[in-house]
């Protein structure tokens, strides 16, 4: 999780190009090097783009051009030897190979690519009915119905729904709850949750799948978590598997699993949380987040300091660039209290926001986020907590095959 | 390599190298749409240019199959043909095409709902006129990908270079598309 960028194998790793090893240290790296997911993103973009390359078709008048000047006095010697009954045979087999051609390499193409089905032009997901009525756009569903991009996904007070997530997870639809398909292939997989709750259980290598809410954008980098909207469009997230990331334009949150992390319209994501934390910190931790008064916040803030555990540096970590002057040293010091800065990473440069710092902090914490004590190797803490978290068997089902 | 064209049979190769015409245009008809497909890409777009690049292409693969003797695969020899004209094309002509007019994209919440079935077709365009802006060295592996279905082991054959070359020039590729084409990064723009 902690190694070296993995930017020059981005292409190779999408592509299904690196070893099974290389594979899974590359899906480790990228959940938690910024620097790696945004040029992960930017080459996944250009994938996405250049698989909008068609192959195109040769003019007939191609050959009628090139049949004379085949016509050399080399070749129509050579024409002499050729075997008697061939040619009937290959122009025959001309016309064949041209129909299984197009045959074959569309077969190849679907079986290489694993594209979405697609329903009147357009892909979909396929929608299991668990309870009551749930509707696609405004028709109602009864064992099973395709949801097609643009499409929305309805459940009343009554119904429930699973999708099937192209060929990478599961999502099921609690009761109330709309969700709209936004975008699906080999690239990206996007849905959009407008309000209600969701419940995704994905194994695909990170970043494939997104859920668009109207206060931030979920990105899976894990396993299993739970995503909630209400009437306001505030949200809220927890990760029970794995790690996911809470977006909007340049605030972003990590939230790992036993952890949760709300949302706000406007504001976007908020400051991640375990869900062990008291119910004071979490309280205050709402008012540092939302509060729109700066001395509520500040105020906020000291009481949650009083309160902080050791692993409830996750918060603290995140505050420190949502917080400023003052504020930011006095989470910097309650942060040397709880779990002293490793090697390199001084207070001047913490409070300074030096990002190379922050991740090296960052990373130093994570063993503590992960409930494991500092004692233990980093090794064997990895290996506990991708155990803990199913991360072994989702990373050995995103191996290329 | 796909399969159709592993039916080309050594007894196929072996008819041309006597110079049978059947066979050539048996030959001529697998491979023309993707050699065509790469010689347009690789001149900007020009069709007219591509159906001179491609003829020659052909040509050449008539006149010297004589000298295949079978060392390597077909399509890699043939392929290897495909790049060495493109290169040679782009040495002539030392000049790419500015992006076309028509293909500069409209502001995506402009779009009316029936115009969205055409922006697939807008974006594709725009796919092709970045991929005509692109250096050689990083144009041909992304069209050997994509319009070939090469694995990096065989564009690395093509190319005659390592895989880990093959990497780095289409992970170049790919953001340099990528940048170039940054506004499209938007469902919107995708007509989705």
């Amino acid at each position: 999780m902690f190694s070296r960028h993995v930017t020059k194998d981005i292409s190779a790793y999408c592509h299904g190009e690196l070893s099974s090893e290389a594979s899974k240290q590359f899906a480790e790296h990228i959940i938690s090097c910024v620097k790696c997911r945004s040029r992960f993103e930017e080459i996944k973009l250009g994938i996405k783009l250049a698989e909008r390359l068609p192959q195109l078709s040769a003019p007939d008048h191609l050959w009628s051009g090139l049949e004379p000047l085949l016509a050399n006095p080399q070749i129509t010697q050579s024409e002499r030897v050729t075997i008697r009954g061939w040619s009937w045979q290959l122009k025959a087999a001309a016309v064949v190979l041209l129909l299984v051609s197009s045959l074959v390499a569309l077969s190849v193409y679907k079986k290489r690519f694993n594209p979405p089905s697609f329903k009147s032009g357009e892909p979909y997901w396929q929608v299991t009915r668990l309870d009551g009525t749930p509707m696609i756009g405004k028709e109602a569903i009864s064992n099973n119905g395709q949801l097609a991009v643009g499409e929305w996904l309805e459940t009343d007070g009554k119904s429930k729904a699973q999708i099937a997530v192209s060929s990478i997870g599961n999502v099921d639809i609690d009761e109330n709850t709309r969700v709209r398909l936004l975008e699906t292939h080999d690239t990206e997989h996007r849905l959009e949750l407008a309000r209600g709750k969701m419940s995704a259980r994905i194994w695909a290598p990170p970043r494939l799948f997104f859920v668009d809410t109207p206060s931030a954008v979920a990105a899976d980098l894990g396993c299993a978590y739970t995503l909630e909207v209400d009437d306001h469009g505030a949200s809220k997230l927890q990760v029970t598997s794995g790690w996911v990331a809470l977006e909007l334009k340049d605030r972003e949150s990590m939230v790992p699993a036993g952890a949760s992390c709300e949302t706000r319209p406007v504001v976007g994501p908020g400051t991640p949380y375990f869900n062990d934390s008291s119910t004071e910190f979490r309280a205050e931790l709402s008012k540092v987040d939302f509060d729109p008064d700066a001395a509520a916040r500040s105020a906020a803030l000291k009481v949650m300091l009083d309160d902080a555990r050791p692993k409830d540096t996750l918060t603290l970590w995140h505050l420190l660039t949502r917080v400023d002057g003052n504020d930011r040293a006095r989470v910097f010091e309650k942060m040397a209290t709880l779990s002293p800065p490793p090697a390199g990473v001084t207070r001047e440069g913490v409070l300074q926001l030096n990002q190379t710092m922050l991740e090296a902090w960052r990373d130093d914490l994570k063993l503590t986020w992960m409930g494991v004590g500092k004692g233990v190797p980093k090794p064997i803490a990895e290996a506990y907590w991708r155990a803990k978290n199913g991360l072994s068997r989702r990373l050995k089902e995103m191996a290329p095959k | 390599m796909v399969m159709a064209e592993q039916l080309i049979s050594g007894q196929v190769i072996e008819a041309c190298r006597q110079g049978d015409r059947a066979a050539f245009q048996l030959l001529f008809e697998t491979y023309k749409d993707k050699v065509f497909s790469i010689a347009v890409y690789s001149s900007g777009g020009d069709r007219a240019v591509a159906d001179d690049v491609t003829q020659q292409i052909f040509l050449k693969l008539f006149t010297a199959i004589r000298q295949f003797r079978g060392d390597s695969e077909f399509t890699t020899w043939l392929y290897r043909l495909v790049v060495n004209a493109c290169l040679d094309e782009h040495r002539r002509r030392r000049r790419w095409l500015p992006l076309p007019e028509t293909m500069a994209m409209k502001n995506p919440s402009e779009r009316k709902p029936q115009e969205k079935q055409y922006a697939r077709r807008e974006v594709s365009e725009a796919v092709q006129a970045a991929i005509g802006e692109l250096k050689p060295k990083f144009r041909l592996p992304i069209l050997l990908k994509y319009i070939e279905g090469l694995s990096y082991e065989e564009i690395a054959t093509v190319m005659n270079c390592s895989k880990g070359t093959v990497a780095s020039r289409l992970n170049r590729g790919h953001s340099q598309l990528a940048k170039r084409l940054a506004h499209l990064n938007n469902p919107a723009a995708w007509g989705e």
